[in-house]
């Protein structure tokens, strides 16, 4: 392989790590934006949305088989059922502390985490689960690069399921109820919208968004566990942050940008793959530090 | 004649006792299983004992050992350091002849000073850290490969696969990193090259550009020695990413479950094993023995335990006496002795001199004996 074949393989490893970054980022940001919470509990929500997945193509395998039709169907119920849990999280945790200080929701936002991946891990026992798919190695090659057809399937339904949300929140006046109340909430409900209602379809956005990166993240690497959210949740926050947190494509540039950083971070010489997460947080801390703001979240207005 | 009659009543009740010491009676001969009945490894401690009192029974039912019948008696270590020096005392008072088993390498440790004193044979079935074989005072007789004997087995492999450059991958955790340490310096000692050698953190799941990173390199083979659920996902997008040489895999991913999660990138992978009844043809006849007679299935150790058992048997026929320093001398002589799990021969270190550590590979989604 020559250099430039390295650097376009990267490319692509670095784009498709970027796309789980940015669906799970997308849901940090629009509840952020929404009610200022960092909500530590999402990295589990795309846990628990691999594992609703598993279980759901295990269901529907012997009806549609385990091909890309009962993938699809599997992860639109998988979505709706954890866009669900998303808003009944909501409703018990978080909506009783709305008027408390920003810290106590913090704290029952870290709550819920231990909560979710604790019972997932009774449930499972702490083992790795195998996703029972085998979609196949075949793809297109370029000179020394190569690309599988579900990589390439995995980045178009991320970018299917993002333009989906941009017009949502853009074109129709839930989104536009949304982008209101992330700029006022007292003025919203003078105005006659249910913020309530409103804030519990963020939720159930984000989390449907977080579930469907966790099925793709099962169907593509092909084993699950109960802590596979974690790490994904803080690296979908770090990319929240260095688009701007509460800026929706600010969610979608930040994974991205992640995502490069870490595949092409450790081709420099002397840094083996080991400083990956070296990487990724390094760049957190020095924003925090230097652009808390992030890339695209600068207007405060648009906190969206 | 009163007198007399009391003398023989007393000397009579004396003898009692002194049998009653040792528990033997005529033609008995003692053998003592050292190994952890209770605590948290007391299923392999237990499955260990059981393998030792099956090929006691069998040297038994074919007539014993130099006209003698074996006898077991049990000391338990409970894999702890204290208990395993009063396991050791009580079977060296109870006048054992030798001693078969040790299980935790942190007990069998102490055990080895009494042992010495004693000069009771010790045959270690399961422990094998490299801390046993300074402290040993020349009794006991290492029949599991040290750590180091994996790495042997992998740079035996390489070159018989025709191998030439490799590359290596662990997860910086004591174990895998030993592995992948003591693997390069092996395989740069005999003058190969090891292209990468590179690092994955715990729990992750994307290894693309590790990936792209091996297959620029483009190695023969690549060496994994961490653990089976990075390993198969390591795998599969080695295979995904189009790398077509050779995978070989530590003990440590020896796991059905890498199969299942690797599916069929797992064809064709190499794995070391510990010699495991399920991948020792000459095994099998024990394993058929074992499950008759204890509605189990022998567990990972009971191979080498039963080994541990007939070589002693076999030392003490070669020495022709139960005299320890004797067994000791034939224990120590033993040349390719055949037992289930593979031969033994002993190195002046009293070590195991081949590796007994498998070859597997996968075929057909499931590990076969290479070879």
């Amino acid at each position: 392989m020559s250099t430039l074949d390295i650097i376009f393989q990267q490319l692509v490893n670095g784009l498709i790590l970027g796309s789980f970054y940015s669906l799970v980022a997308l849901g940090y940001s629009m509840v952020y934006g929404i009610i200022k919470l960092l909500n530590f509990a999402h990295g589990d929500i795309y846990m628990v949305g691999s594992f609703v997945g598993l279980i759901l193509l295990g269901l529907l395998s012997p009806f549609l088989g385990a091909g890309w039709a009962g993938i699809l169907v599997a992860m639109i119920i998988s979505m709706i059922l954890v866009g669900l849990l998303g808003v009944f999280i909501q409703r018990i945790a978080y909506v009783p502390m709305l008027s408390a200080p920003r810290l106590s929701i913090l704290i029952t936002a870290l709550a819920v985490s231990m909560v979710l991946y604790n019972f997932v891990m009774s449930m499972t026992s702490g083992e790795y689960k195998a996703f029972p798919v085998d979609l196949g190695y075949e793809g297109l090659e370029f000179g020394h690069v190569f690309i599988t057809y579900t990589q390439i399937i995995l980045v178009s339904s991320t970018a299917l399921l993002m333009t989906v949300l941009h017009f949502f929140i853009n074109k129709t006046m839930l989104g536009k109820a949304m982008r209101a109340i992330s700029i006022d909430q007292d003025a919203c409900r003078l105005m006659g919208i249910n913020v309530n209602s409103i804030i519990a379809l963020t939720f159930f956005v984000g989390s449907a968004l977080a579930c469907a990166a966790g099925v793709m993240a099962g169907v593509y690497y092909g084993s699950i566990h109960f802590f596979m959210g974690f790490l994904i949740g803080l690296k979908a926050f770090t990319a929240a942050v260095i688009g701007g947190i509460g800026s929706i494509p600010g969610a979608v540039l930040g994974g991205l940008i992640l995502g490069l950083l870490e595949s092409f971070g450790t081709q420099l010489p002397f840094i083996g793959s080991e400083w990956k997460d070296v990487f990724a947080f390094g760049i957190l801390i020095l924003l925090l530090l230097f652009k808390p703001t992030g890339l695209l979240g600068k207007t405060e207005i648009e906190r969206m | 004649m009163f007198k007399k009659s009391l003398l023989m009543m007393v000397s009579a009740a004396l003898a009692v006792v002194l049998a009653a010491g040792t528990g033997l009676a005529a033609g008995e001969v003692k053998v003592g299983i050292m190994i952890p009945t209770t605590g948290g490894t007391a299923t392999d401690g237990k499955d260990m004992e059981s393998a030792i009192k099956l090929a006691a029974d069998e040297i038994n039912a074919a007539g014993g050992l130099l006209g003698k019948t074996i006898v077991t008696t049990t000391g338990d270590d409970a894999c702890d350091p204290q208990q395993a020096v009063a396991a050791a005392s009580k079977l060296i008072s109870e006048g054992v002849v030798g001693v078969v088993g040790g299980y935790c390498s942190s007990a069998t440790l102490p055990t080895l000073a009494l042992y010495g004193e004693a000069k009771v044979p010790f045959v270690i079935t399961a422990s094998n850290s490299t801390a046993l074989v300074g402290a040993n005072p020349g009794i006991g007789f290492m029949i599991n490969s040290t750590g180091d004997a994996q790495a042997d087995t992998a740079v035996g492999l390489f070159e018989s696969l025709g191998v030439k450059s490799v590359a290596i991958v662990h997860m910086g955790e004591a174990y895998s990193e030993d592995l992948a340490k003591i693997s390069r310096s092996k395989w740069e000692a005999k003058g190969n090259k090891v292209v990468a050698y590179e690092v994955v953190n715990k729990g992750e799941q994307d290894f693309s550009s590790l990936v792209t990173t091996l297959k620029a390199k483009n190695p023969d083979a690549i060496f994994w020695t961490a653990y089976y659920a990075e390993g198969a996902l390591l795998i599969k997008q080695l295979r995904q990413a189009g790398y077509r040489g050779k995978i070989a895999i530590g003990d440590g991913s020896n796991s059905p479950k890498l199969i299942e999660i690797a599916g069929r990138a797992a064809e064709g992978v190499y794995c070391f094993s510990n010699p495991i009844v399920d991948y020792l043809p000459a095994a099998k006849g024990f394993a058929e023995n074992f499950k008759k007679k204890y509605n189990v299935a022998p567990g990972p150790y009971s191979t080498l335990s039963y080994d541990g058992m007939m070589l002693f048997a076999d030392a003490v026929k070669r020495a022709g006496s139960f005299d320890k320093a004797a067994v000791a001398k034939a224990l120590k002589a033993t040349k390719d002795y055949q037992g289930i799990a593979g031969p033994i021969s002993f190195t002046d270190k009293l070590t195991l001199a081949r590796s007994n550590f498998v070859v597997l590979n996968v075929k057909d989604q499931k590990w076969q004996l290479h070879k």
